[in-house]
């Protein structure tokens, strides 16, 4: 990041701006880079990238994946089926 | 619901602009459906959506050549695999069973009305959180009348204040620890209560593992706007989280100040 580069070196305010950027593997190659190593050297900026990193895993572990209630899969199937089985009317009919 | 979409006669139903995609040409859309052509990549190897992308015979299919019967014997073979999926992202979103159940419908109602504008082999789950979100936005935002946050203009005031909270971190990793024991619940609830763009944002990012601009084409945002919605919907999620975990006597004032 050339906005990182200028300044030569890796501060805090830097860092945390980008953590989610970071934690959610957006972070550009060379961004990542510098993050890493700033988090190996700084605590209290491995704390936070700690806590960005749980509430994404807290996010994701409470929603799950629910099954649909089987009337909405019957539902949105007879739709479809009936679809396939009128169609052929609708095919006769020169267009 | 209004299911009269699905009448046979609507094959060539008018899908709003913001539903077309790619395979048909349509000039002014702006984002191009194309570029998200890569599910498999992102996706949980144990997920059912998953084919192998050469060997699908539904990947290779000729729009032009296809039969109504055979489009939609292939959407049911393509979509139904999804539905867990939609309902589960709709009862997040609206909030409520029987509202994800509309939802849900009107989603495969206009996704089956559109198929043939959606181009074989690419992202159909990403297609499909499109219209959801598209059809949630149009249906029953106009139910709720939410003022709309101005988003850009305050990654801004985000960012000096994330920038300021930093200097006092002390015993975060307490708190990280008491967060950990939150039950599910407890973080449904706190999603339910942030605004639902960044309820629909953080859910993309989290537990569909989108990516930033996969979630801006979802969302029909520009990607900083997603990411200001993260960040945004983030810092009110760890907040609540963390009044919840003072409620539960997870820990105490003392932990969190510090």
């Amino acid at each position: 990041m050339t906005e990182w580069e200028r300044q030569g070196e890796t501060d805090c305010a830097q860092v945390v701006l980008r953590l989610f950027e970071y934690v959610d593997h957006e972070a550009a190659d060379e961004d990542g880079r510098r993050i890493r190593e700033h988090l190996d050297a700084c605590g209290s900026c491995l704390r936070e990238y700690e806590r960005d990193l749980l509430l994404k895993e807290l996010v994701k572990r409470a929603c799950h994946r629910e099954a649909a209630p089987e009337t909405l899969r019957s539902q949105i199937m007879a739709r479809i089926s009936t679809i396939q089985v009128t169609t052929h009317v609708v095919r006769e009919d020169p267009r | 619901m209004t299911l009269a979409t699905l009448a046979p006669t609507d094959a060539g139903v008018r899908v709003p602009g913001a539903l077309r995609f790619a395979g048909h040409s349509s000039p002014g859309t702006g984002l191009s459906w194309t570029s998200m052509t890569n599910d498999e990549v992102t996706e949980p190897a144990t997920d059912e959506s998953t084919n192998d992308e050469s060997t699908n015979p539904d990947h290779e299919v000729d729009v032009e050549q296809e039969t109504e019967a055979e489009r939609a014997a292939r959407f049911q073979r393509e979509a139904m695999p999804l539905l867990d999926q939609m309902y589960s992202a709709a009862l997040r979103t609206t909030r409520n069973p029987t509202d994800a159940e509309d939802l849900v419908q009107e989603t495969y109602a206009k996704a089956f009305a559109a198929f043939h504008q959606y181009r074989p082999g690419t992202n159909l789950k990403a297609w499909m959180y499109r219209i959801l979100t598209n059809t949630y936005i149009n249906i029953y935002r106009k139910k709720q009348r939410q003022p709309l946050e101005s988003d850009a203009a305050e990654v801004e005031d985000y960012q000096l204040a994330r920038a300021a909270q930093h200097s006092s971190t002390g015993l975060r990793s307490a708190e990280a620890e008491a967060l950990d024991h939150l039950p599910d619940s407890d973080v449904k609830r706190a999603l339910a209560s942030i605004g639902e763009d960044f309820r629909m944002a953080v859910y993309l990012a989290d537990v569909e593992g989108y990516s930033y601009k996969e979630i801006a084409e979802i969302m029909e945002t520009p990607i900083g706007t997603v990411m200001s919605r993260l960040h945004r919907g983030r810092k009110q999620l760890r907040d609540l989280l963390t009044d919840y975990a003072l409620e539960r006597g997870f820990i105490n004032e003392a932990t969190v100040k510090s």
